[in-house]
């Protein structure tokens, strides 16, 4: 009823503790949020995208921003418009399209928009659920409250899995003779978007059920299958995750 | 021996969606009782309400699935606590039928652990139980690949480890055989046999790893049920199989038509795990022709969906070509000749009632008479139009899986389990009604004796590779 969302592979983000890894991601996409200039957050945003195309492939590296980039052509074509004072860059019969503040505008939030982006599926595409769960519980949080979040984090992918699933059904359903080089219509989606939802939500009673069935809500202390274990030691990571922000920090404010 | 499990005076209605009032009862005034250490087995026809019965009996339904139950549910003579299910998880164990429904967790390991940890069980004593458990199941190689990344018969396995490794004194099993291949089926019925407590079977056909495996034999048909000897059991059971009393003459639609592929290699990789081989499939040579019914047979995981997928056009091999009529035939192409029925029903229903169902197949058909063709659909597969497929059983969803492309007449057919969930008799009318317009059926199945019933040919997937063998060997 859920999907995994991590990818096996090896390197540093692999070998990087769970629970440093996490206050990184946290502390990170906060610093992005400081001022600072278009052009260090481009550079972050590639050396992010080069340590993701290290971790995972190039074509996995990709999907985050294939994801987002509705997102960013709907910014693109309303920021500029929006912020029309300062230097013009673009007018078209005395009205003026782009400025630089505008374009500016629109770099920094697009730039801040991937880096988050980035940073929060590597996260969870480094990182085996297990782990995630007991760094949640490592910072204080409750069994029950971190199951839910990576229930949610294990049941938004589940969503999209079911959708191809249903995608591929109606296709061969819907496959006739001459459906090649028709049009692709929006309303064309509704009803597998439909079947992919009332399959999602049906499956919910289920995952309660069976959570129940399997012991979960009693008031036994639980046990643990797994444990976190810092390769090195804790301190090296945090060390690690220290030095990390502080190149960032300084990164950021170089210019 | 005392008596371990009872139902008393059990009847059960489900609530409507948005309604208030009950539907028609599901159960109606059932009683069982059963032996501590024996094995009772619950049989009945598809839509009888055993996967309502099994849930009653662990205390599940009514939960989040509302509903209205009268009678008892006792448990070593004491009301099972319904409202608190996580109390029995050390006292019963149930086995789904659609495994789907009971996957939590991102790898095996994890899912086997999972119940274990809930029981506080001593971590080293938890991690023996789960490695022992994946291991007597032939899943420890998959320990950290995820679930979702494995067959239907591997997830069935996965379940049974769950089950083995709580070792609860009560099994409660919907349809345990169900995907299982022939060597998981033995074993199951070897375990089923050392089983040390007490166990509970539901199931909707013969199966004959069954034979000399119960004690108890009921027959749960109209909601009642009644206690019969085996014989009987199974003699009652056949005569409600509507399926085989099958005569229906069709125009054949399709005519000398053949699907070939040679040479092919098909791939995937599991994202989950690197240390596990990627999976790989290679077909030397596969042939299918309209009007005959080939089987497809082979272990758990072997690659009989992704092959089947390759097939129909869903995916793309990583070598190789398909010829149809022998012309190479695009995979975008290969989606309107093939049809490919998944192993989950539910992908491919999503109306409120079975009539917009089927007539959704006919929406880019110029045929005038789609009203008749609908309801010819409906009588031939023994489905009710009005019916909301939502509140049908497994088994029927199945059977109107088989109606929706029947009606779509493809000229050749994948069925994917096809005998999962349904009788043998509805699983022989599903092949026969699609062979008899001509098309070309491919069975997946593990049972070689339905396969010998049904099949001219079989195709056997041996490590790794697809060639063709003895029908039911």
């Amino acid at each position: 009823m859920n999907t995994n969302t991590f990818i096996a592979g090896r390197g540093l983000l692999y070998w990087f503790d769970a629970r440093a890894k996490l206050l990184t991601v946290l502390l990170f996409s906060v610093m992005v949020f400081f001022p600072s200039q278009v052009v260090m957050l481009a550079i972050l945003m590639a050396l992010i995208f080069i340590v993701a195309w290290r971790a995972v492939t190039f074509k996995q590296a990709l999907k985050p921003l294939r994801t987002l980039l509705f997102i960013l052509v709907v910014m693109a074509l309303f920021i500029p418009l929006n912020r029309r004072d300062g230097v013009a860059l673009l007018v078209i019969k005395s009205y003026v399209i782009i400025t630089k503040e505008g374009l500016n505008q629109f770099l920094t939030l697009a730039l801040r928009l991937l880096i988050v982006t980035y940073l929060c599926t590597l996260y969870i595409w480094t990182t085996p659920m297990a782990d995630i769960n007991l760094s949640f519980r490592w910072y204080g949080l409750s069994y029950k409250v971190a199951l839910t979040i990576t229930l949610a984090f294990r049941f938004i992918p589940f969503i999209g899995e079911t959708f191809t699933m249903i995608r591929d059904s109606h296709s061969l359903r819907s496959a006739h003779g001459e459906s090649e080089g028709e049009k692709f219509h929006i309303k064309d989606l509704v009803p597998t978007v439909t079947s992919a939802l009332v399959f999602a939500l049906k499956t919910i009673p289920h995952l309660a059920t069976t959570l129940e069935h399997r012991g979960f809500g009693s008031g036994l202390k639980r046990s643990d299958y797994k444990v976190l274990e810092a390769k090195g030691g804790l301190f090296i990571h945090f060390l690690l995750s220290a030095i990390i922000l502080l190149t960032t920090f300084v990164l950021l404010n170089s210019i | 021996m005392s008596d371990y499990f009872c139902l008393s005076d059990l009847s059960f209605s489900y609530k409507g969606y948005g309604k208030t009032e009950k539907l028609p009862p599901v159960l109606k005034d059932l009683s069982l009782r059963v032996k501590e250490g024996s094995r009772t087995l619950i049989l009945g026809p598809p839509d009888s309400g055993k996967t309502t019965l099994a849930r009653i009996a662990c205390g599940l339904l009514p939960r989040y699935i509302e509903g209205y139950l009268t009678g008892k549910v006792l448990l070593k003579g004491e009301e099972i606590p319904a409202s608190e299910p996580w109390l029995l998880a050390d006292k019963l164990t149930y086995t789904a039928q659609n495994v789907q429904e009971q996957l939590l967790m991102t790898t095996c390991g994890d899912e086997v652990a999972f119940p274990l940890e809930s029981l506080a069980i001593e971590r080293q004593a938890l991690i023996e139980r789960v490695e022992e458990s994946l291991n007597s199941w032939g899943l420890l190689k998959y320990k950290d690949v995820n679930p979702q990344e494995l067959s239907g018969g591997e997830r069935k396995r996965l379940l049974l480890a769950v089950t083995a490794a709580i070792d609860a004194p009560l099994w409660i099993m919907d349809e345990p055989f169900d995907d299982l291949d022939e060597q998981w089926r033995q074993e199951l019925k070897k375990r089923l046999l050392e089983k040390k407590g007490t166990v509970i079977v539901f199931a909707s056909r013969y199966i004959k790893e069954a034979d000399s495996l119960f004690d108890n034999y009921y027959l749960l048909n109209d909601t009642r049920l009644s206690e019969e000897s085996r014989a009987t059991a199974f003699s009652k059971l056949q005569a409600l199989d509507r399926g085989t009393a099958l005569n229906i003459k069709m125009e054949k639609f399709h005519q000398n038509r053949e699907l070939r592929c040679e040479q092919m290699v098909i791939g995937h990789e599991r994202r989950s795990t690197d240390s596990t081989l990627p999976f790989t499939l290679k077909i030397d040579r596969f042939s299918l022709k309209t009007g005959e019914v080939v089987a497809l047979v082979g272990p758990n995981g072997a690659g009989k969906s992704t092959f089947s997928r390759v097939l129909c056009g869903l995916k793309r091999p990583q070598q190789g070509s398909i010829t149809l009529d022998g012309e190479s035939i695009a995979a975008s192409k290969r989606l309107a000749q093939v049809a490919y029925l998944f192993q989950n029903p539910d992908y491919g229903i999503f109306l409120s009632s079975v009539e917009q169902e089927l007539g959704w197949s006919l929406r880019h058909s110029a045929v005038h008479s789609k009203q008749e063709q609908i309801a010819s659909a409906a009588k031939l597969f023994d489905l009710n139009l009005d019916e909301n497929p939502s509140m049908m059983s497994y088994g029927k969803r199945k059977q109107l899986q088989g109606a929706v492309y029947y009606i779509l007449n493809r000229p050749f057919v994948i069925i994917d389990e096809v005998d999962s969930g349904i009788t043998s008799g509805d699983a022989s009318k599903m092949v026969a009604l699609l062979k008899q317009r001509g098309s070309a059926v491919v069975v997946i199945t593990h049972d070689r004796s339905f396969a010998k019933q049904v099949a001219t040919r079989q195709y056997k997937i041996v490590d790794g590779q697809i060639i063709e063998s003895e029908v039911g060997q």
